[in-house]
């Protein structure tokens, strides 16, 4: 009773969870052009994941991984007669995917044709990330929602997906259990110890730990955008990706049902007011909340309808530096980052592009003398 | 100029508090028309000699002669008959009052027309070009706006002598040259200014002769063109403190740790407007902005001293929780302490120990903790934080008004620090301070950075702000507009984001 009389009052008066109030991108997620001035490495038609075993780089490209080499050029490794959610390579050789987000396949190395369709008496409905431990024997994946395969993520976000999972699979045993349940949408998945891995919680804009003495605690808080996937960093820590900004306007209509409801059965999910990963390409997109051109030039500092952001993390997950693409650019919506030769390479499924940067250069234009 | 006879002279000067000399056979002559800056660290005697003049403390031993004659000035009316004003560091205004109220306090006549006193008011600022309602109420004004008013009243007054203590150091850099601009007006209408600042570029800018003041006896007076910053400093503390000032530029700056403190679309009245930053701890985060551009009430609305809207005023959050403060004592409970920037209205007792004042403090960290008021643990902890923020005072319990502004304000911090925070805010920490005590303070926020802890520094004064701080918000018209490394940072991009 007390707590719907403070809801209700919080409502009236704008506090507490209808503040809708998000977090500033300052400090050292202070914005820069890094995302929209790296260089395009391929053009992709339904970029999903990345990963490398340190000596190549794989990239899942709809039905198909593909392998891309020094120079850029791509050439097919693997297919597959459904799409490649989300792709890992094991440490002893060999490569992990999941196929529609609801199967994981071994390809290769000393487990190959190992499959999980299921985990925790429950069957895998949206596997988006991989990670395999240092150790090589476990692999651990997300489990997005059980409502929601990984196309509809958005659908997810807009019903408030409290589904999503992470789950351990034993490729020498095939086992699979589950190690966490009711996440809102657990997209991204980071190996930190053998029993021990760091978790995306998108809609809660926040990465928590699985395992260990302290599961349960939350590494990294209160983000101003959607976390994704983790990949590890070369010296230690990790890649962050976020593949789209919040909004004051998005934030809002989460708060308002009946506005959702009807918002979701009316009209086409690609003018929903929404988290995209791409905009601009169509008058139809909503706006968000304020105007996003002066003079006929788009304002970079516009509330973003879709963006690009990348967040280095150290080994206690604070925030060191980050990566943008604002709103007047177009490497928007990216879903994955590794490094590889002091490149760190980014995925950018808004745009369908591979593109890579220098960390050093990137580094170096951060840090000013 | 040296030939002119003095239009106000001190001879062999001496003023004792309780037996102990806080000038001490000091001698200073003021020639007609000359702007005299006065310098020297907190202590040195700047403001019991000045004090002197306008007869607001009366002299132990020694004479003062205005126009060569000796003279008494034992009230500061009788001081202001002989042509003397004095315009004091901390305001001195009537708070329920109006601006036009205040000026011509003192000079009402049987019948007083209000709109009479508005219409001569207002005309009178125009004329010094201050940009202050006549008929705004004191209280409400900003520090600046106050400065102003105190500085029309003793114009006003069309003294012959006008003394400034520690005028700028509440003005934007706009103001302050409309300041400087009166000065050099004043001084061509024959009147002598003595100016007391801590900002010695301003002294070396503004005056035309400096004397020096150490521990209450005269160093050193000389024409401005003979010293440089160097000699100057030098004078004043007899070391060299020049280069832990503001001269260097900072080669590194402390990483990000943990985001402590959010602030996210905060809004208060018209003075914070959809406010947005974030503090990060083991990092000090500098805040500068123009008069009235918010940065003070963002603040006070973190620490529970002022409260954001009441509806929709956005969300605080402390350690990723949503924070709401009524009161201070509250704020102070989880560990956030505000310094703030009206140290004698709001900081600290007056009549109160110092060590009673600290042990305050601690009184509100640990409310219903402690049924009986300790006397000993009082002093033992007034005893402790004398001795490590090195705050210059005879004893303990000397009261907090007898002591200079820099040990003041080290006896506000100890308050705040004895509470054992985890986010400090300081809102100008070294305003009216002198360099010996700005140099002590400066490194005492910087031990609590290193310590880990979220440091804000709030401050007007652009070098201090580049100094100390590791990264540099800019606000302007209620918001953060601009933040920037301290690495990167130059004056020139700060006041470019602070104005446009």
């Amino acid at each position: 009773m007390i707590e719907a009389v403070r809801q209700w009052t919080g409502r009236v008066l704008g506090r507490g969870d209808a503040a809708i109030s998000v977090p500033v991108l300052d400090g050292a997620l202070k914005s820069n052009r890094l995302i929209e001035d790296a260089e395009v490495v391929a053009e992709l038609d339904a970029p999903e994941d990345l990963a490398s075993d340190g000596a190549s780089l794989f990239v899942a490209d709809g039905t198909s991984v593909l392998r891309v080499d020094g120079a850029g050029a791509l050439a097919v490794e693997q297919t597959f007669g459904t799409t490649v959610s989300a792709l890992a390579c094991l440490p002893r050789g060999g490569l992990a995917v999941a196929l529609g987000g609801r199967e994981v396949r071994v390809v290769g190395g000393p487990h190959d044709g190992r499959r999980f369709e299921s985990a925790g008496g429950l069957r895998l409905h949206a596997v988006n990330a991989l990670s395999a431990s240092v150790g090589g024997d476990v692999l651990w994946a997300t489990d997005g929602s059980q409502t929601n395969p990984p196309e509809r993520w958005k659908h997810d976000v807009m019903e408030l997906g409290r589904s999503g999972r992470v789950v351990e699979l034993g490729l020498a045993d095939g086992s699979a259990r589950e190690r966490a349940a009711g996440l809102a949408y657990a997209f991204g998945v980071g190996a930190v110890a053998d029993d021990v891995a760091w978790v995306c919680e998108s809609w809660r804009h926040r990465v928590v730990q699985v395992g260990g003495a302290q599961s349960g605690q939350v590494v990294l808080d209160g983000l101003p955008g959607y976390p994704s996937r983790l990949a590890p960093a070369a010296g230690g820590g990790w890649w962050l990706t976020c593949f789209t900004l919040r909004t004051q306007l998005v934030e809002f209509v989460l708060r308002e049902p009946k506005f959702r409801k009807r918002m979701l059965k009316e009209i086409d999910p690609r003018y929903w007011i929404a988290p995209a990963l791409t905009s601009g390409n169509t008058y139809l997109e909503p706006m968000q909340g304020a105007h996003l051109k002066t003079m006929g030039v788009v304002k970079p500092w516009a509330p973003p309808r879709s963006y690009g952001l990348v967040i280095r993390l150290d080994e206690r997950g604070l925030i060191r530096y980050s990566l943008h693409s604002r709103f007047d650019g177009k490497n928007h919506g990216i879903v994955a980052a590794v490094e590889r030769d002091g490149w760190l390479y980014l995925l950018s499924k808004g745009r369908g592009r591979l593109l890579r940067l220098s960390i050093a250069a990137a580094e170096a234009s951060l840090a000013p003398s | 100029m040296n030939a002119a006879a003095p239009i106000l002279a001190l001879r062999k000067a001496t003023k004792k508090y309780s037996g102990v000399p806080a000038i001490e056979d000091v001698d200073f002559e003021l020639l007609p028309g000359e702007v005299h800056a006065i310098v020297g660290e907190n202590g040195a005697g700047k403001s019991t000699l000045t004090k002197v003049m306008a007869g607001v403390v009366n002299l132990t031993s020694g004479e003062m002669l205005v126009d060569g004659r000796v003279v008494n000035a034992e009230t500061p009316t009788a001081a202001r008959e002989l042509g003397i004003a004095m315009v004091f560091q901390e305001t001195s205004l009537v708070p329920t009052m109006t601006v036009a109220q205040n000026l011509y306090l003192g000079q009402e006549r049987f019948f007083n027309r209000l709109r009479g006193i508005y219409i001569a008011a207002q005309q009178f600022m125009q004329s010094l070009q201050f940009d202050v309602d006549p008929t705004a109420v004191v209280s409400r004004l900003g520090a600046a706006q106050k400065q102003m008013v105190e500085i029309a009243r003793a114009v006003l007054h069309k003294a012959k002598v006008i003394i400034f203590d520690e005028p700028t150091a509440s003005l934007t850099p706009e103001e302050k040259k409309y300041f400087f601009d009166l000065i050099a007006n004043l001084k061509q209408r024959g009147v002598s200014v003595i100016f007391i600042s801590h900002a010695l570029e301003e002294a070396l800018q503004v005056s035309d002769r400096i004397t020096i003041l150490r521990d209450g006896r005269h160093v050193v007076t000389d024409e401005t063109r003979r010293f440089d910053r160097a000699r100057v400093v030098q004078a004043m503390v007899g070391r060299d403190l020049s280069q832990t000032l503001y001269g260097q530029r900072k080669t590194r700056v402390r990483p990000q740790g943990r985001r402590v403190l959010s602030v996210q679309n905060l809004r208060m009245a018209a003075m914070v407007k959809n406010n947005s930053l974030s503090v990060f701890a083991g990092q000090i985060t500098g805040v500068f902005g123009l008069v009235g551009s918010g940065r003070t009430e963002t603040f006070k609305v973190v620490a529970g001293v002022a409260k954001r809207d009441f509806m929709h005023g956005g969300e605080v959050l402390l350690n990723g929780r949503p924070v709401r403060y009524f009161v201070p004592a509250s704020a102070v409970r989880d560990g956030i302490v505000y310094v703030t920037e009206e140290r004698k209205l709001e900081g600290f007792f007056e009549t109160q120990s110092i060590a009673g004042n600290i042990y305050l403090g601690l009184l509100a960290k640990l409310r219903g903790k402690r049924k009986l008021v300790s006397k000993s643990e009082a002093a033992s902890v007034g005893e402790h934080w004398i001795k490590r923020l090195n705050i210059r005072a005879i004893s303990k319990d000397v009261k907090a008004i007898e002591l200079s502004g820099g040990n003041q304000q080290k006896v506000v911090i100890a308050k705040s620090l004895v509470q054992e925070p985890e986010l400090i805010i300081f809102d100008e920490p070294t305003r009216g301070v002198d360099v010996g005590a700005i140099s002590e303070i400066h490194q005492l926020i910087n031990r609590l950075a290193d310590e880990g802890k979220a440091v804000v520094v709030i401050s007007s004064y652009l070098p201090e702000v580049m100094s100390i701080s590791d990264r540099i918000l800019v606000q302007r018209m209620g918001k953060v507009v601009e933040e920037f490394s301290a690495l990167d940072a130059t004056e020139e991009k700060i006041m470019y984001a602070a104005i446009h």
